[in-house]
C-alpha cells in the first residue's frame, strides 16, 4: 500500500478550505509537520521495493501544447515520441518497470504528474521536453534538475530533510492527514537535490556525446513539475523547437531515437555508479 | 455651501473666496494623484508611456531612470536597458511604469520576453519586501513558452523589480488577480522569487 493510494485527488485538496490555510501557514506547519512524522516514524532503512520502476514525463499534452516550431511541430508530440522510444529502450535492456505520466495526447496536471511518481514509488523521475526561446538563435540541449531558490526557513527544513531523507516514502504513515501529506509532497525533491544533480551531469553527458548539439550543460531552475517528485528527478531539454533547424531535428526520428539513447545510457550509468 | 456663507456673514468675503479656493485646489490635487494611479493600472501598457511624454511637455515632471532586462539575439542572456519614466507619487506607481516599458519592448533592437499583449493590472509592494506583480491573462494565454522563454519571462520581471526598487526583495505573481501554478508548463510560479542576475549578461 503506498502512501498516495487511497484515492488521491490533488484538485479536491488543492480547493480544501484546509489547504487554503495551509498555503499561508506552510513554512510553518510544514517545518512542524515534518518534525511530528519523522520523529513518529520508526526507522524504516532497510525496505527494497520489490520491482523498481522508473516514471517518464512527456512534457505537457492535449491542450497545452508547449513550445511551438515555425514548421508547426509541437513540443507535446515530440516529447510523446522521445518518451515511448525511451520506454521500449528501458523496458528492454533494464530490470525496470516503465511509467508513463500520459501515454497519448491528453492533458495531464502537473501535480499529478508528480503524483504518478509517488504512487508508483518511483526510483528515478526523467520529465521530456523540447525547449522554446524568444531568440530563433538559442539552440543545443541542457538538462535541469530542480533549483531551491529557499528563504532561510525553508532551508533549516531541508537540512533537516537531507539527514532524514533515507526512506522518505516509508516515513510516510498511510494514515496521514491528506493536508499534512501534500505539504510534504510539495518540498519531496528538496531531500534528492544531490542526486538528481549526479543524474543530471550523467544524462546531459550522453546528450552531448550523442545528439551533435550545443552542450547547455546541466542546470537548476524551479520546475513545478520536478518540486513534487520523492525520488532523483531531472528535466531533458532535448533540443530547441523554436530553433528551424533544430526544430527539423526533433521531428525526425533518427535524432529522437538518439535522444531516448542518449538518456537510456545516462540512466545506466547512473545506476551503475549508484550500486 | 451658500446658507453657510450666508450665516457667516461677519467673516470678510476675500477669506471666504481663499478658503474656497484652497479647498478646491486640495480637492484637484487629490483627484489628480487618485486618477493618475487608477487610469495607468487599467489601460497598461500602450498607454503610460504616451501619457509620460504629454505630461513632460507641459510641465517639469520629476523622472527616474530605471534598469529594464531584454534578450538580445545572438546569447541566452538577459541584456540590461536603461528608460526614464516619471517619478512618484510612489514606488509601486513607478514599478508598474517600469514593467509596461519592459512589456513594450527594447529600443535598442533587444526583444522583450513577454507576450506584448500583456497588461500590468497592478503592483503591490509589501513592508516585508514582497512585491505582488499582477499581470492581465495574456500573459499566458496564447503564448507558448518554452522552459527557455518561461524562465526569461519571470526573472526579466524579477530582475527588473528587485535592481530599481530598494524595498523589494522578492516578488510573487499573480495572473488576473488570481494564484496561477505556471505560465506555460515549466516555471513555479506558486513561490516567491529571489532575483537571478547569474542570467544577466555583463
Ligand atoms: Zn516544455
Amino acid at each position: 500500500m503506498n502512501a498516495f493510494g487511497r484515492g488521491f485527488d490533488s484538485r479536491r485538496l488543492h480547493h480544501h478550505p484546509t489547504m487554503r490555510f495551509f498555503r499561508i501557514v506552510r513554512p510553518a506547519a510544514a517545518a512542524l509537520a515534518a518534525v511530528l512524522l519523522f520523529a513518529a516514524a520508526p526507522p524504516a532503512r532497510a525496505q527494497e521495493p520489490a520491482l523498481r520502476t522508473v516514471v517518464i514525463d512527456p512534457g505537457h499534452g492535449g491542450l497545452e501544447s508547449g513550445a511551438k516550431g515555425r514548421f508547426g511541430n509541437l513540443e507535446k508530440d515530440i516529447t510523446l515520441a522521445v518518451s515511448l522510444k525511451l520506454k521500449a529502450l528501458i523496458e528492454k535492456g533494464m530490470d525496470f518497470e516503465v511509467v508513463l505520466t500520459r501515454d497519448r495526447d491528453v492533458d495531464v496536471s502537473i501535480e499529478n504528474r508528480s503524483a504518478i511518481a509517488n504512487n508508483h514509488k518511483a526510483s528515478l523521475f526523467i520529465s521530456v521536453h523540447a525547449n522554446g526561446a524568444v531568440q530563433k538563435k538559442a539552440a543545443g540541449s541542457e538538462t535541469f534538475f530542480l533549483s531551491l531558490n529557499a528563504t532561510d526557513e525553508e532551508t533549516r527544513r531541508l537540512a533537516y530533510l537531507e539527514n532524514n531523507s533515507s526512506d522518505l516514502q516509508s516515513r510516510i504513515d498511510p494514515s496521514t492527514d491528506d493536508d499534512l501529506m501534500m505539504i510534504l509532497w510539495d518540498m519531496a525533491q528538496n531531500a534528492y537535490i544531490k542526486e538528481s544533480s549526479r543524474l543530471a551531469e550523467l544524462v546531459q553527458g550522453e546528450l552531448d556525446a550523442m545528439l551533435g548539439t550545443r552542450n547547455r550543460g546541466i542546470k537548476q531552475a524551479p520546475f513545478k513539475v520536478l518540486t513534487g517528485v520523492a525520488c532523483p528527478a531531472v528535466l531533458v531539454e532535448t533540443a530547441f523547437i523554436s530553433n528551424p533547424d533544430e526544430e527539423q531535428k526533433l521531428a525526425s526520428d533518427d535524432f529522437q531515437n538518439k535522444v531516448a539513447e542518449a538518456v537510456y545510457r545516462g540512466l545506466a550509468r547512473y545506476l551503475r555508479k549508484g550500486e | 455651501m451658500a446658507a453657510k456663507k450666508r450665516k457667516k456673514g461677519g467673516i470678510s468675503r476675500s477669506a471666504l473666496v481663499l478658503t474656497f479656493l484652497i479647498l478646491a485646489l486640495a480637492v484637484l490635487v487629490i483627484i489628480f494623484f487618485n486618477g493618475q494611479g487608477g487610469e495607468k493600472v487599467k489601460r497598461g501598457a500602450e498607454a503610460v508611456a504616451p501619457k509620460a511624454r504629454t505630461e513632460a511637455k507641459a510641465k517639469p515632471v520629476e523622472t527616474r531612470a530605471v534598469t529594464l532586462f531584454f534578450v538580445a539575439d545572438d546569447d541566452d542572456l538577459l541584456h540590461k536597458e536603461t528608460r526614464t519614466i516619471p517619478a512618484g507619487p510612489n514606488e509601486a506607481d513607478e514599478a508598474e511604469r517600469a514593467l509596461a516599458e519592459l512589456i513594450r519592448g527594447s529600443e535598442e533592437g533587444l526583444s522583450s520576453p513577454l507576450p506584448a499583449r500583456t497588461r500590468v493590472r497592478q503592483v503591490f509592494i509589501a513592508k516585508d519586501g514582497v512585491a505582488t506583480v499582477d499581470l492581465s491573462r495574456d500573459v499566458a494565454e496564447n503564448f507558448a513558452y518554452g522552459s527557455t522563454s518561461e524562465l526569461a519571462a519571470v526573472y526579466a520581471v524579477v530582475n527588473t523589480l528587485v535592481y530599481n526598487f530598494k524595498p523589494v526583495k522578492k516578488v510573487v505573481f499573480l495572473v488576473e488577480g488570481a494564484e496561477r501554478e505556471t505560465l506555460g508548463g515549466h516555471v513555479d510560479l506558486t513561490r516567491a522569487f529571489f532575483p537571478d542576475y547569474s542570467l544577466v549578461a555583463r
